[in-house]
């Protein structure tokens, strides 16, 4: 950024909201000198600074890109509206926290893939940043726009804006294909060349390499490379040993307060429940543990390094981790001295809690919660959500003797074969919780009951058994909200929901096609962004560009699928196979349940993968 | 014992508001392995003070905070330790140990040194700021409508400038800074620019260092 546009910017904060967002500078973050032999990379998270910095795939890259020698990792986030009008009428280019760097000057760009409804953000960041929105668009000299994350996983709709897509665990490939780049800018290899070595980089999508047709009916036809370099399936990168992996030893620390303001070590990665409803779960097979040994470590330097009071042990069923008593345990002795509080999020209420919970409530004692997704044990089976009534309240009953006194609950509406009676049964749960706190004599419990139902609707995903299904329409979902707002008048409980028309948007993006892109595009020039915050969400503008693009939402979000559709996401073989997900589909319709894999190999796909399934 | 802490906020990290500051130098404090003081209760935290927050925007130079100690440190261990902990745009300048019933470094401020240094492009509007100054100090009264918390009322800011002069090329203004009479600087920038007739150039502030009641400077009572 030269000096003019500089002072603009400076002046510019001086009327803006939270200015502090835009200026970098904390610990620890990483300053490099911009110089000849050192490849310059953006990662760019398409939301507030807020978000962003709490996000820990992005601490994961950073670190990963700026410990090579001949690498820098910038960030740059999505500024807020105030900033963003600023900026425009001041002509200020989107710019790289740490060096103020414009976009543009970047020998490459990514973007991680977080949430559909951040998509057209990313158009946003990259008009802003100089870069053309359309990859066809691009000069030979633009930088190479990445993405990766969990919404790479179907990556069509951003088929356009996106040079190549980095599929599966970003660490294992993200080094690898910034040096392709970098080789091929020094022997003056052609852009499209470039994305050529990048197509031959296993676990790399490079869309324009690609074409799709389809039926009468709209659906997909077929799907080939048009390109020696491409080929079919994409497999998606996996880290295979979490202890030998790269993690953070030090992570920026924000001046100003974020959404998860705390340090975040990744205990286990992968899942094998088998919930039927959960994306991630199939994702980010099979499963990984890190030891409690590395643990303790990494903890201990975090600690030094960022001087943070809060620690939080993340994974997508914590619960699970095979030594979480001894790592709780061992966390707690080492930490309480620093007075390092530990939380625990996202537990399954069906693990062995109690000596942890015991553990926990010797430091600090934040809110519970747990996630039954249902409302009946007939619905929690159709989703293959291995949780019981009993062991709800008998964790319920616990927690609540422990001093507990708040607890959050998380519930879906609109799942496959849901009827007003599952619905009902949500309240039903929500009383019974209540009456376990009750039943606790007055003088044993903490004081102030909360309960917090929230219900998400239904969104329907790539790589899950529901991604045959339909999601309820908008109008059915405002009746469910109704009848759900109307049962939950219980004293001491909050109800939140979700809204409607925001789900039903992510419902077609994330099994979206080609022609979903041509949507994105046109909400783009109608000036849509920052759609998953609420206030700044605009329907009609979204309903216009789906009109303009000729495209018909409920296509995407309502319709249910055949068997043998040909989906636009069958590019990546992402481990789990497309029969073990029928297989599950079908016995979520008669309400079987599926036990967890570690008990016995159910075929899902992942032994294919040499070395990453322990069975 | 009590360390009263030197430090200065750089103008990289004027946009850092007062809590936040706060927050970033419990989190110093803790990186530092300094022997700080708990808070008790159920989420206790660093206790330390700041003799005057400081505005979003401005700069200061020798800002103060002060900071109880469970041990006795030494203050060439307490610079050595906050230089290393603290982000780049904080910089340490000076420690002083102090008993623990030393008057606190809050209830002692009572005015602060400010400078107003000119912009490029501006230098027509700072330029007619410094020739209006003794037109502005003439005045008996220069009112302004203050706003507070609870709405906007009728204010003088005059009594509250202790000083304001011309001093290499910047206006420098000593400013009443204590429970009974505040100035703000800008305000004395509007309040200037009425007198001179332009509209409020652009300038950049910073705070230059707090005062104590003689117009000593706080760390050396």
């Amino acid at each position: 950024m030269n000096q003019q546009t500089n002072q603009r910017l400076e002046a510019l904060l001086e009327r803006v909201q939270k200015p502090a967002r835009y200026v970098g500078g904390e610990m620890n973050a990483v300053v490099k000198e911009w110089q000849a032999g050192v490849i310059p990379f953006a990662f760019c998270f398409p939301d507030s600074y807020e978000v962003a910095m709490s996000h820990l795939g992005m601490k994961i890259i950073y670190d990963v890109v700026n410990r090579q020698p001949d690498m820098l990792c910038e960030r740059v986030m999505m500024p807020w509206v105030d900033m963003l009008a600023g900026m425009k009428a001041e002509n200020i280019p989107l710019f790289s926290l740490e060096n103020r760097k414009p976009l543009s000057s970047f020998a490459a760009v990514g973007f991680t893939l977080q949430y559909e409804m951040s998509y057209t953000n990313i158009l946003h960041m990259l008009d802003m940043g100089g870069i053309a929105v359309k990859n066809e668009e691009r000069d030979e000299g633009a930088p190479i726009v990445l993405a990766g994350g969990p919404c790479a996983c179907n990556p069509e709709p951003l088929h356009p804006f996106i040079d190549a897509f980095l599929m599966g665990d970003g660490e294992e490939s993200v080094v690898e294909v910034l040096r392709a780049i970098a080789k091929g800018r020094e022997k003056g290899l052609s852009r499209v060349d470039i994305l050529r070595e990048l197509a031959a980089i296993p676990g790399t999508y490079v869309p324009r390499f690609y074409e799709a047709s389809y039926h009468e009916d709209g659906t997909l036809k077929d799907f080939q490379p048009t390109d020696k370099a491409a080929s079919l399936p994409i497999i998606k990168r996996v880290v295979l040993d979490l202890d030998e992996a790269a993690y953070p030893e030090d992570i920026p620390v924000p001046f100003t307060e974020i959404v998860h303001d705390r340090i975040v070590l990744e205990v286990m990665r992968g899942c094998t429940r088998g919930c039927r409803f959960c994306q991630a779960g199939m994702l980010y097979r099979p499963v990984r543990e890190r030891s409690a040994e590395r643990l303790f470590k990494l903890a201990q330097k975090l600690v030094d390094a960022t001087g943070y009071e809060e620690m939080s042990l993340s994974s997508l069923s914590t619960g699970d981790y095979t030594q979480l008593n001894e790592l709780v345990r061992g966390l707690n002795e080492r930490f309480a001295d620093q007075r390092v509080s530990l939380s625990l999020p996202s537990l399954r209420i069906d693990g062995h809690l109690q000596e942890a919970l015991t553990d926990t409530a010797k430091v600090k004692k934040s809110g519970l919660t747990f996630a039954p997704e249902a409302g009946t044990q007939r619905l929690r089976d159709v989703i293959n959500k291995g949780v019981t009534e009993e062991d709800l309240l008998r964790t319920a009953t616990e927690a609540f003797s422990q001093g507990y006194s708040q607890i959050k609950l998380y519930f879906m509406m609109g799942l496959p074969t849901e009827t007003d009676e599952d619905l009902l049964g949500i309240a039903d749960l929500a009383r019974k919780v209540a009456g376990c706190y009750y039943a606790i004599p007055k003088g044993q419990r903490a004081r102030g009951l909360k309960i917090v139902v929230s219900c998400a609707v239904f969104v329907p995903k790539p790589f899950t058994p529901f991604q045959w299904a339909a999601q309820d329409t908008m109008e059915e979902v405002r009746r469910k909200q109704k009848l759900l707002r109307e049962a939950l008048n219980i004293k001491n409980l909050t109800f939140n929901w979700h809204d409607s028309e925001l789900s039903f948007l992510e419902a077609c993006f994330a099994r979206g096609d080609r022609r979903m892109a041509d949507v994105l595009y046109e909400a783009y020039l109608r000036g849509c962004m920052l759609d998953g915050w609420t206030e700044h969400f605009k329907l009609d503008a979204w309903l216009a560009a789906f009109e303009a693009a000729g495209v018909d939402p409920a296509f995407y979000a309502n319709r249910l699928r055949g068997k043998d559709e040909l989906f636009p996401w069958e590019l990546l073989d992402i481990g789990v196979t497309k029969a073990f997900l029928w297989r599950e589909n079908e016995r979520a319709h008669e309400a079987q349940t599926t036990p967890d894999c570690r008990e016995y190999c159910l075929g899902c796909g992942l032994t294919r993968f040499e070395g990453a399934c322990a069975k | 014992m009590k360390m009263l802490f030197v430090f200065e906020k750089s103008r990289a990290l004027r946009f850092i508001g007062h809590l936040d500051l706060q927050r970033t130098m419990q989190r110093a404090l803790r990186r530092s392995g300094l022997p700080a003081s708990y808070s008790q209760g159920f989420n206790p935290h660093i206790i330390l003070s700041f003799a005057a927050p400081l505005s979003v925007g401005i700069p200061g130079e020798r800002e103060i905070a002060e900071i109880p100690l469970a041990l006795p440190v030494s203050p060439a261990d307490f610079m050595h330790r906050m230089e290393k902990a603290l982000p780049k745009g904080l910089v340490a300048v000076e420690a002083i140990p102090l008993p623990d019933d030393a008057p606190a470094a809050m209830a002692r401020v009572f005015a602060a040194q400010y400078a107003f240094s000119k912009r490029e492009g501006e230098e027509g509007g700072f330029d007619a700021l410094v020739a209006a100054l003794p037109a502005f100090l003439a005045r008996e009264s220069i009112p302004y409508i203050r706003k507070t918390k609870s709405g906007e009322r009728p204010d003088d800011l005059r009594p509250g400038i202790f000083n304001l002069l011309v001093k290499n090329g910047e206006l420098v203004a000593t400013l009443a800074l204590n429970q009974q009479l505040t100035a703000k600087p800008d305000q004395l920038l509007i309040s200037l620019a009425q007198t001179a007739g332009i509209p409020v150039p652009g300038c950049d502030i910073r705070r230059l260092q707090l005062l104590d009641d003689h117009f000593a400077p706080l760390e050396k009572p």
